[in-house]
């Protein structure tokens, strides 16, 4: 059996070694992707029509933004789904696992998680709040915000960190950040706009057109920032207690 | 209305955070929102598809981010495309959609109690995914929006039961393989023609002349791959007929009549929009050896169809099938051909979801899925039994319903290319078809078993029981939408000529063969 699918991966293989023998050089100047309208758009443009100097950032939330928003969209149907399959499948609730064990939370370890989670949580705003400079953004300090939860998850035990953050809470952050995301990408049309075109914006900031892409990319960002911190948070808490909700790792 | 396009995705996304935050409160919420949204979606998809009839160019462009075409190169924004094609199959979906959301209320708190909120989350989301691929003209937000269509299926097959959990597993497997393969095959494009926007890549690949190019083709090898997985072709099926068996009613009638007929589309769209007409029919080598592999896929699944002993499996099987009549219809390369597997799309959307309706209800109702439990349902049921039966009609594909005016394309476009072998099996498997709709027929007429002893005690002509004609129709919330979809299924087969008109006008910009002239 292992033999048999074998095949079909050396297939696909192959097939791509076949198709690589075709591509352009490495990094070559006159690369179709170099060489097409967009990409030079792109770099000659980023700051002119949105002021943001990460060329990423603005690619990412403003050009492709409807993508990010349905890639939230998709973090957020994980999150769902997750909850819809595991929610009442616990039946054996009381009945402990045989990796769970009882033992009362580490001394040295929950100090200096005390230590550390705030830190943490305020280098995860940075990351989010910086993403137009610098690398980061939503996702990546979306990421370092829920890991900060599962690390308290962790040093004491799930109960602990779910009366902090229970997993009703997680569902309307998580819900509040596309609704951020959507709502922003909504008004920029009732404002008469299309659907996400951020610089109609302007009609109620009072900041240039540019200025108000710049503004709504880290509010797309707070949104998206939201939605994944809240789903890795429940989604740790529901897999590692097969939706019981409690002991746990 | 200037953003019809906009309120497609908007009315079910933000319907279904809607179904997540006020679910919280209160559950009994969940399902007027879901079927509101789904009311305003199909009314701005009436609107779109209007705008696009009334057009010059009969497409319409609306680029997400106000990147303009005027103004930015064409890919430097997200842009979404309707044509007559896209307007046409988003109404079926935002259709299929509604209908199954006015069925869906009792199904819902009986299958899955406690968890509406969700369900109807996931619900509103899959429509939102399935309507995005139907529209937009981007080939990496087309991947996107399968991911989205893709997870929400799973979690909605699998918020059933356990077994349904183990089914979705193997859908959770071939499809994340199907959307890699598409992926893979997207970044190749991209290598080659430095855009995404579907037009743009047409644009590159006949400007540079890239029909030869070996990484092009191998990108046309794993995007028709990866499609040809996601819509469950026949040797990639085998997680099909478990995923909606196992699946809740309203999972399995929303999930069937759209997640293999959609891709189906996407298929026909890489074809003539992306790779362009010369490419995919010239230049590979899929029309010699895609109708073979056809002819092979209908058979084995009208065979294994025969074999079925339970309703949802022998309809699953018919899926297969039906898969094969629209890939043929595409690939012989002829025009009738292909406006049969675009109407075939339509009607198969519209026959399917009858089924699985009428199936819904008889399963509720006999409390089995095996054949045997059907016996004298026909008095018992007389209107869900004829709504699950104009559906089995069109398949088989009796006039006046709408599966004989596509299957009469799709024979057409067989004939006038001198694909005999594509002619001989569809007319294999409507007669397979005719035996399977033909068999439930006389089960479910009469309460004879099969060794002729009378199950009655000898009332009436057909050996039925006073109790056994006592009139027991399902609840009107969900006959209703059964009766609906099959008026949908006739009066399309009634106006079968303004839909082929469509999509003859939208045929017109490209060139294909008509074969000899019927």
């Amino acid at each position: 059996m292992k033999l048999i699918s074998m095949i079909p991966v050396a297939a696909v293989g192959g097939l791509l070694l076949f198709a690589a023998k075709d591509f352009p050089e490495w990094g070559a100047v006159d690369s179709p992707a170099s060489q097409s309208p967009v990409s030079s758009h792109f770099i000659s443009h980023t700051g002119v029509d949105t002021e943001v100097p990460n060329m990423v950032t603005a690619v990412l939330a403003d050009y492709r933004g409807f993508d990010t928003m349905f890639e939230t969209v998709v973090v957020f149907i994980a999150g769902v789904a997750v909850l819809a399959i595991l929610r009442g499948s616990g039946r054996r609730g009381s009945q402990k696992r045989e990796f769970e064990v009882d033992a009362e939370p580490d001394l040295i370890v929950t100090n200096t998680v005390r230590l550390i989670v705030p830190v943490i949580q305020i280098f995860a705003f940075y990351v989010l709040a910086h993403g137009h400079v610098s690398p980061g953004g939503g996702f990546q300090g979306g990421v370092a915000m829920g890991a900060s939860f599962i690390l308290v998850a962790l040093a004491w035990d799930l109960e602990v960190a779910l009366e902090r953050f229970s997993i009703s809470r997680c569902m309307v952050v998580a819900s509040l950040g596309i609704v951020i995301y959507g709502g922003i990408g909504f008004l920029s049309m009732i404002l008469g706009g299309e659907f996400l075109d951020y610089a109609e914006l302007e009609k109620v900031l009072p900041v240039s057109r540019e200025m108000a892409r710049y503004h709504a990319m880290l509010g797309v960002e707070i949104g998206v920032g939201f939605t994944v911190s809240a789903i890795m948070f429940a989604l740790y808490a529901n897999l590692s207690s097969e939706g019981r909700l409690k002991g746990g790792l | 209305m200037e953003n019809a396009i906009a309120w497609i995705f908007i009315f079910p996304l933000f319907g279904a955070v809607a179904c997540t935050l006020v679910g919280m409160y209160n559950r009994k919420w969940c399902h007027p929102i879901s079927v509101l949204s789904m009311i305003g979606a199909t009314w701005a998809g009436v609107e779109t598809l209007i705008k696009v009839m009334n057009s010059k160019s009969h497409e319409l462009s609306y680029l997400l981010g106000g990147w303009t075409l005027d103004q930015y190169p064409r890919g430097v924004g997200i842009e979404f495309r309707a044509d007559l094609l896209g307007a046409l199959i988003t109404l079926v979906v935002l259709g299929v959609g509604l209908i199954v959301s006015l069925y869906s209320k009792i199904p819902v708190e009986e299958e899955t109690p406690g968890k509406e909120s969700l369900f109807f989350t996931l619900f509103l989301l899959q429509i939102t995914g399935l309507a995005g691929i139907t529209l937009t003209g981007d080939a990496f937000n087309l991947y996107v929006l399968i991911e989205v269509a893709a997870l929400t299926g799973y979690g909605l097959i699998a918020i059933g039961s356990n077994r349904a959990a183990a089914a979705t597993f193997n859908y959770v497997i071939l499809g994340t393989i199907g959307a890699s393969l598409y992926l893979l095959g997207v970044g190749y494009l991209y290598i080659k023609t430095g855009t995404l926007n579907m037009v743009g890549i047409r644009e590159v690949i006949e400007a540079n002349a890239l029909a030869d190019s070996p990484s092009m083709q191998v990108a046309f090898i794993l995007v028709g791959l990866g499609i040809l997985i996601k819509m469950a072709f026949f040797p990639f099926h085998a997680w099909l007929p478990n995923a909606y068996c196992n699946a809740p009613t309203t999972t399995s009638c929303l999930l069937a009549p759209l997640v293999t007929k959609v891709m189906i589309y996407v298929m026909i769209r890489m074809v003539l929009t992306v790779f362009g007409v010369d490419f995919s029919f010239e230049s590979t080598l899929w029309t010699k050896f895609l109708p073979w592999l056809v002819v092979l896929a209908i058979v084995c699944a009208a065979v294994m169809a025969l074999a079925q002993r339970e309703i949802k499996k022998m309809l699953s099987y018919l899926i297969v099938a039906e898969v094969g009549y629209m890939i043929g219809g595409l690939w012989i390369y002829n025009y009738y051909g292909l406006i049969g597997s675009i109407f075939h799309i339509i009607s198969d959307a519209c026959m399917t979801l009858c089924l699985f309706l009428g199936a819904g209800l008889i399963l509720r109702k006999a409390r089995t899925t095996h054949f045997d439990g059907l016996r004298g349902l026909f008095a018992k049921m007389p209107l869900t039994t004829s709504g699950f039966f104009i559906g089995g009609f069109s398949i088989i594909g009796l006039p006046p319903t709408c599966g004989f005016f596509s299957k009469w394309y799709l024979i057409t476009g067989g004939m006038v290319s001198g694909r005999w072998e594509y002619l001989i099996v569809l007319l294999f498997s409507t007669m397979v078809m005719v035996v399977l709709f033909f068999r439930l027929i006389e089960r479910m007429h009469l309460a004879v078993s099969e060794n002729g002893e009378n199950l009655g005690h000898g009332h009436g002509d057909l050996g039925l029981t006073e109790e056994q004609t006592k009139f027991e129709e399902g609840p009107l919330s969900m006959l209703i939408p059964l009766l609906l979809a099959a008026a949908v299924v006739l009066v399309i087969g009634v106006y079968n000529q303004d839909i082929s008109t469509q999509i003859e006008h939208f045929l017109a910009d490209y060139d294909l063969p008509r074969g000899i002239e019927p």
